[in-house]
């Protein structure tokens, strides 16, 4: 009504949910807020939107069901990449000139999207997925990888030798295989050998994962260094706190997957079955 | 298009090591990303291996092509990537994804309550969260996924998306009137307020 004091013009939908992210500039801002202060109709809106906003933000984060890595071929097709095609064609030129098409050159792969996964450094892939390209699973370690793995009643234990450098060894450790699925489980990863003195899982390359069914858990590993100076990773894991699917019981396996900080993309994995009772 | 460098510093230099061909730099960058990033394609496409695959292949594209990076933030650069890839997806599928619709989405990072009444409570609300971020289209999920599951500011989203400013604002606000309205035929999970938004 004319003369009547009125609030500032109503915001927009854009308007309201902006305010909610702090995107608004000042004077708009200041509109919008004065509005919604005498305008009970905006202000259940604007809740309305925050609250949803809040409901996807609470969606958990999810671990990814597997470790994602850089294959030794693209690492030589990087190296290749800015020669680009003037590199190429000189090549081919050389090639011909020199006769190559006579000579009988070993069989190697080819970095190809079907085949660029199957090796990395001393973890070994599983076969390409169909149309899935250079994606591909983790599987076991390669055979040429020593893998062992002892489990007794009170505790499991698993070591992985780097098949490159026999000093290097990711050991895994539990203080039990089964445990009340409101116990306590005591976790310690020792990263022997390690080229980095960090004691940051992140900068070693270092995850430790409870994994059932594909799905898994992401643990923090807190780091500490032994007398001889190697990181150790792992603590004291309250399990009531996972959050596990229902029925919480049932057969996990403790996945600690470490990519070697040293440029050479090589990962090694260990593992131990735990029981949740 | 994209608003700045890297805000994150430690980026830059791990960036600028692994377009020098520094693979330990480059892995450093993907234990970074991977969690953040696995999860935008697993809220857009729905399928954990169908996202994991997303990941790996946009990590890979990101390496292959690394020293074409100049000065944009690496951390846009990189779900630009993946953003693409989602659209890749969607088109070879000829459908919208497929969120995850059992319980062991429950599996996650975080600490969930132990009580087994409160956590059947909160997995049923995240199915429905879930299930009404999957029935946006994509081009107003994947703008509602990077703010609120991925936590980007609208100008870094305007980056990745190469669309106006006003665009992005434009999108989230009707995806989450979309989503609102949605969860609100869910009174028992969802109250719903007194006056309906949008």
């Amino acid at each position: 009504m004319p003369g009547e004091p009125r609030v500032p013009t109503e915001p927009t939908l854009e308007e309201l949910s902006a305010l909610i992210d702090n995107e608004l500039d000042a004077g708009a801002q200041a509109r919008v807020a004065a509005h919604i202060a005498g305008c009970q109709a905006c202000q259940a809106r604007l809740d309305g939107l925050r609250q949803t906003a809040h409901a996807i933000r609470g969606l958990p984060m999810e671990a990814p069901p597997r470790t994602f890595t850089i294959p030794a071929q693209h690492r030589q097709a990087w190296r290749w990449a800015p020669v680009g095609w003037i590199g190429s064609a000189a090549v081919a030129l050389l090639l011909i000139a020199v006769g190559i098409q006579n000579l009988h050159l070993p069989a190697r792969p080819t970095a190809t999207s079907e085949s660029t996964s199957r090796v990395s450094g001393g973890l070994a892939y599983g076969p390409a997925q169909g149309q899935k390209g250079a994606v591909a699973p983790l599987a076991a370690p390669a055979p040429a990888t020593q893998y062992d793995s002892q489990s007794t009643a009170a505790a499991s234990a698993a070591t992985v030798v780097d098949p490159t450098n026999s000093a290097r060894r990711l050991v895994l450790d539990t203080d039990g295989r089964s445990y009340s699925a409101t116990g306590r489980m005591q976790v310690t990863v020792q990263l022997i050998g390690s080229p980095s003195t960090s004691l940051n899982s992140a900068n070693q390359g270092l995850t430790l994962t409870l994994v059932r069914n594909g799905l898994g858990v992401a643990l923090n590993p807190v780091g500490v260094k032994s007398g001889s100076g190697t990181p150790i990773f792992g603590g004291w894991y309250d399990l009531a706190g996972f959050p596990l699917s229902a029925p919480r019981a049932g057969d996990y396996r403790l996945e600690a997957t470490w990519m070697i900080p040293d440029g050479s993309g090589r990962v090694l994995q260990a593992s131990v079955p735990i029981t949740l009772n | 298009m994209f608003p700045s460098q890297d805000k994150n510093p430690d980026d830059r230099d791990l960036v600028s090591r692994a377009r020098r061909g520094d693979q330990e730099a480059f892995s450093q960058l993907i234990v970074q990303y991977q969690v953040p990033l696995y999860n935008m394609a697993l809220r857009m496409v729905g399928g954990r291996d169908d996202a994991a695959d997303i990941s790996q292949e946009a990590f890979l594209r990101a390496w292959e092509k690394i020293r074409t990076l100049r000065d944009a933030p690496f951390k846009s650069w990189l779900f630009q990537i993946a953003v693409n890839l989602c659209y890749d997806h969607f088109r070879r599928n000829r459908r919208y994804g497929t969120m995850p619709d059992d319980e062991r989405s429950s599996f996650g990072l975080g600490i969930a309550t132990p009580d087994p009444q409160e956590r059947a409570e909160a997995n049923e609300r995240n199915r429905l969260v879930r299930e009404s971020i999957e029935a946006l289209d994509h081009d107003m999920r994947i703008a509602i996924v990077l703010r609120d599951v991925n936590g980007m500011a609208y100008d870094e989203i305007a980056g990745v998306l190469r669309v106006p400013l006003g665009t992005v604002k434009s999108r989230i606000a009707r995806a989450r009137a979309q989503v609102q309205e949605r969860l609100q035929q869910h009174p028992e999970f969802f109250p719903r307020e007194d006056v309906h938004a949008g």
